[in-house]
């Protein structure tokens, strides 16, 4: 379980958290929504400790964040797998050697085995035979999706997705939905999803909450959302509707 | 009346205030990550492999234009020294002179001025791409330490192979010496061989290899830094390594003046 409190978060003169609250519930897809630029990334990035709150809490499995020394950071990102917005490849780096680096560095596997772990995490993402290939030599979805099976080479507690259909034509951004889906079926994961994409919100979400100005202004269910009659939320529901 | 004066003087000297603000925080950070690596030098081991892929593209790809230098370096030296001490005094000065000036100066100053473009830059653009791409985020979210992965290999490789170039350089300097001063300044080899035997101290050659260990420790390390630190895409990745290129010119001859200083 992931708790965020009352998290407040500047650069510079720019307040982009302004008392942010969330609770992100186990082995349940939690959509946060709101307009490119507005912070939603910074979050994901201070759930890990790639960055801190200037103040408020975050607790991981009931243990504080924010006061984290560098080791237990460490300890704790083994938890999660994060699929970056560009999906943030390794690019002097193979595929199969992008997904086998953190298998390679934290685990006690043979050879053979990470092998083996580095070819499921393909067959995952449903991609066969590209681990020789460099990312340059990838188009944008077959990105996304090597970076979604270096996420979960160490199956990963907690997924963590940046955007990860913006870029992509519809019908690899569908891919890509369908495969979270099925990553939280197949490894039961906890994950949240940061987007500006509606239609592929309510594909994959089980909780929603849209981030306005820094924080969240309605939180709840796909029918708690549909059924708001706050206008800053129906501008949301009726952008969907539209597309 | 005065209070616009002193207002006045207050905007004089806010740019100076801010520049120093800024020069004093990045001095800050820079010796923050040297101090991180010294920390957790003990990880290095776990990172050989990048140490030696380092090594290979710091050295071995530098080895040409290091050669390249050093040579016509040692040419012109032998040359202008003939033409500076024509019939004023014996021509084995001559061998003496470019033995002295390449291996206490030339081919360290200039292989590391050289290197700062090259290697330098590279690293600068290496890792600040690195950090615009997010891939530096990949790497702490894969539960790596990017100083050790990334900064660690890249500065030990430099101490390391920055010394070997200045010992090939040195060789071929002095070969391109005695070359220039054979076929330019009609000076026979057998003299100029005794010119350099005459005025050789090991500790000259030895100065030289200091000088260029210390030069690829401030290169590499201030381009890791300027890389790690890159802000604002590609075009932060362009300032970061044409900063690059300026202080290690800047950090080399400074550095050079001190070792000089302290050391002969």
């Amino acid at each position: 379980m992931i708790v965020l409190t009352n998290i407040r978060k500047s650069f510079g003169d720019k307040q982009v958290h302004t008392g942010v609250e969330l609770t992100v519930n186990d082995r349940e897809t939690t959509v946060i929504l709101g307009k490119s630029g507005g912070g939603k990334s910074v979050l994901l990035k201070m759930i890990i400790g790639l960055i801190k709150p200037d103040t408020g809490s975050i607790l991981v499995d009931g243990k504080e964040v924010t006061t984290m020394s560098f080791k237990q950071l460490q300890r704790l990102r083994f938890k999660f797998g994060f699929l970056f917005q560009g999906a943030a490849l390794f690019d002097s780096m193979t595929v199969g050697e992008n997904i086998e680096l953190a298998l390679r560095r934290h685990s006690d596997y043979t050879q053979a085995e990470i092998h083996e772990k580095m070819h499921y995490a393909l067959h995952l993402v449903k991609l066969e035979n590209v681990e020789h290939l460099m990312p340059s030599s990838l188009s944008g979805g077959m990105k996304k999706r090597v970076g979604l099976a270096r996420a979960i080479a160490l199956t990963p507690k907690y997924m963590l997705y940046d955007e990860p259909t913006t870029g992509l034509d519809v019908e690899t951004a569908d891919g890509i939905n369908l495969l979270i889906n099925e990553l939280k079926r197949e490894l039961g994961v906890t994950s949240i999803v940061v987007t500006h994409d509606v239609h592929s919100a309510f594909v994959v979400g089980d909780r929603f909450g849209i981030f306005e100005q820094g924080r969240f202004i309605a939180r709840g269910t796909k029918e708690e959302i549909r059924s708001s009659s706050d206008e800053n939320v129906r501008k949301y529901i009726e952008s969907e509707i539209q597309t | 009346m005065e209070t616009i004066t002193e207002q006045r003087s207050l905007h004089l000297f806010a740019p100076v205030g801010k520049a120093a603000h800024s020069f004093f925080e990045h001095l800050g950070r820079y010796f923050s990550i040297n101090w991180w690596m010294l920390r957790n030098i003990a990880n290095a081991k776990e990172y050989s492999r990048n140490i030696l892929h380092q090594m290979v593209t710091i050295g071995n790809h530098s080895i040409p234009i290091v050669l390249f230098v050093s040579f016509f370096v040692g040419m012109v030296t032998a040359v202008q020294s003939s033409y500076q001490l024509y019939d004023w005094i014996p021509r084995a000065v001559v061998g003496a002179l470019v033995t002295k000036s390449v291996l206490l100066e030339l081919v360290p100053l200039l292989s590391a001025l050289v290197l700062a473009g090259k290697v330098g830059a590279t690293i600068t653009a290496e890792i600040g791409t690195m950090r615009v791409t997010e891939q530096i985020d990949a790497l702490e979210s894969l539960a790596f330490d990017p100083i050790s992965f990334l900064i660690t290999p890249r500065v030990i490789a430099g101490i390391i192979m920055f010394p070997i170039l200045v010992i090939f350089g040195d060789a071929v300097a002095i070969l391109g010496g005695m070359f220039g001063a054979s076929s330019i300044a009609g000076i026979p080899s057998e003299v100029f061989v005794d010119g350099m035997k005459s005025s050789f101290r090991t500790y000259d050659a030895f100065f030289g290899i200091i000088k260029g260990t210390f030069f690829g420790y401030i290169i590499t390390s201030v381009a890791c830094y300027q890389g790690y630190r890159v802000q604002g895409g590609s075009e932060g990745v362009g300032r970061a390594t044409m900063n690059t290129v300026v202080l290690t010119c800047l950090a080399v001859v400074v550095m050079d003046f001190i070792l000089a200083s302290v050391l002969l």
